[in-house]
């Protein structure tokens, strides 16, 4: 069966794109065909990592509707079994996406005839970030040890609840029920997915019921990047306590991963990191999280709804 | 439904089992303080002061009730007394020591980590790994890790399993001896490690012990 990973997070630069290349790369060379899609329109730079320095196509073929299906611009790598949608040459930035030009542009997402599609996303919460990271069955956040990208990415978890919650109640139509108050208390900022809950459930107790069900059933797995000395260790594994505790319980430490000067060596050589490096800590651990991820069953429903 | 952190018990809150050992409810407090602190890089910027001033306050009041014995019983008392908890779960609070492994048998969520934990082992063979993993007599936290890791055992599943916390099995595990409990406790981590790991009990506890001699006595 497919399976769609998105891999986000609200912190620029926090490792997604290294990271989507080196588990897509993982997860060809078991040969499965996997196809990495660069979403990260407008500022796109996964291509960097898979050493295609000026794919010939991209993404904004199919959204020029100069192509009718988006797997004809998907690129082989040098890596067999794995293909690249790219986004170097689209001129747009998320925010400019035209609603029914995304509602595409996910629905042939969803019909990508691969074993496995990867969603590289870019920086920041605009709601078209979040549409695509919500595309996927289970989706996979990246962050790294500093005060600023933690920041982020609790923001960005907490934006993905809210969307989620947002897009299944207009989808069931009783949006209205809450909306005024919603829109009232996110004036003063972002609103705790927790507080939403609270509204509806005063509203219509069955209803809150199952939309916190479906809050707790969403599965969220957490990268710590670029990790350096002994004590970061625990903090992935904190994270992701306090993320079961006081948010919704389905976020599980997928990996933690080590800084590697190497990184950027394996750029500058052509050569994709994991297997220019594949006995350093940073390479293991990649491998790891790949095997998880295949392994694992969600146990819970996934994002799709 | 979850449970909001403000309705948890403190057993809860703290993360310990019924029957814990005043060594391991230390351990959780600590292991608390250290997510829930100001300075805490994982929580600092999810709370707001406000809402840290709440939960410090009430792991603080979890602790300093279960730490002390006569409090204890009475808080116990009141759990069986709501419902929460029934009379036969609750063992004697006197001699308390870690949680044998068998009691943790009967609870539920240990024992379908226990079975994960026995699935993995049985697909990998442990009696070949170890073999090959620990060849001395004398046996080091590398030693049981790498063990663990090729069985493909996580520390949270021992753990779930054990209820050894994280951080003793990271200090057990990373030869951490600064960090590692007093030695009666110490031996009886070790046998519940070993015994989840289907591992000679004796020789592990040996080996471990002659270990952190070796490299401290
Ligand atoms: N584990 C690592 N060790 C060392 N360098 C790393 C590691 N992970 C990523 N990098 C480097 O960090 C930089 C940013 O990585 P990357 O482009 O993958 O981030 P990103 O999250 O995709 O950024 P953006 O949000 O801008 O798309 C790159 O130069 C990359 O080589
Ligand atoms: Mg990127």
């Amino acid at each position: 069966m497919k399976k769609i990973y998105s891999i986000g997070g609200g912190k620029g630069g926090s490792g997604k794109s290294f990271i989507a290349a080196s588990l897509g790369a993982l997860f060809a060379r078991e040969g499965s065909r996997v196809v990495l899609v660069d979403l990260d329109l407008g500022a796109s730079n996964l291509h960097t990592f898979l050493n295609l320095k000026n794919p010939p196509r991209g993404l904004d073929e199919f959204i020029d509707k100069k192509i009718a299906h988006l797997e004809d611009v998907a690129l082989a790598t040098s890596v067999q079994n794995l293909y690249l949608i790219s986004s170097a040459r689209c001129s747009l930035e998320v925010a400019n996406l035209f609603y029914a030009q995304k509602k595409k542009l996910i629905s042939a997402i969803e019909n990508l005839p691969f074993d496995y599609v990867l969603l590289d996303l870019g920086p920041g919460t605009h709601f078209n970030t979040l549409d695509f990271f919500l595309t996927a069955s289970e989706g996979v956040f990246v962050a790294t040890p500093e005060p600023t990208a933690i920041e982020n990415t609790f923001r960005f978890i907490k934006s993905i609840y809210l969307r989620k919650l947002k897009q299944s109640l207009k989808e069931a139509d009783i949006w209205y029920l809450c909306r005024d108050e919603i829109v009232a208390m996110s004036r003063n900022g972002l609103t705790s997915p927790i507080d939403f809950i609270n509204i509806l459930v005063k509203k219509d107790i069955e209803q809150g019921k199952i939309f916190e069900d479906l809050l707790n059933g969403l599965k969220l797995r957490l990268v710590m990047n670029k990790v350096r000395g002994q004590i970061r260790e625990n903090l992935g594994r904190q994270i992701v306590e306090v993320c079961n505790r006081h948010l919704y319980p389905g976020f599980d430490l997928l990996e933690t991963i080590n800084y590697d000067s190497r990184v950027y060596d394996a750029i500058l050589s052509k050569q994709i990191f994991i297997g220019k490096y594949p006995y350093t800590k940073t390479a293991v651990a990649l491998q790891k999280a790949a095997r998880k991820l295949k392994q694992e069953q969600p146990i819970a429903i996934g994002l799709e709804s | 439904m979850v449970k909001r952190f403000k309705d948890l018990n403190y057993y809860q809150l703290l993360q310990v089992s019924l029957n814990t050992s005043p060594f391991e409810i230390r351990q959780a407090y600590k292991n608390m303080l250290n997510i829930y602190e100001e300075s805490s890089l994982a929580t600092y910027s999810f709370f707001s002061s406000d809402e840290r001033t709440e939960i410090l306050a009430k792991v603080e009041e979890a602790f300093l009730t279960l730490i002390d014995s006569k409090k204890r019983i009475a808080y116990d008392e009141k759990l069986v007394n709501i419902g929460e908890v029934s009379r036969s779960m609750l063992k004697d609070h006197e001699h308390k020591k870690a949680t044998p492994i068998y009691q943790i048998n009967k609870e539920k969520t240990g024992s379908n980590y226990l079975q994960k934990i026995r699935r993995k082992i049985q697909e990998k063979g442990v009696k070949e790994l170890s073999n090959l993993i620990i060849k001395d007599d004398v046996i080091s936290g590398e030693d049981l890790k790498n063990l663990r890791e090729a069985l493909g055992v996580e520390v949270e599943e021992i753990f779930q399993a054990t209820k050894i916390s994280p951080t003793v099995l990271q200090a057990i595990e990373g030869n951490d001896v600064a960090n590692l409990p007093p030695s009666i406790y110490l031996k009886s981590f070790l046998k519940s490690y070993a015994e989840v790991l289907q591992l000679d009990t004796k020789r592990i506890i040996q080996g471990y012990l002659t270990n952190i001699e070796e490299d401290h006595g």
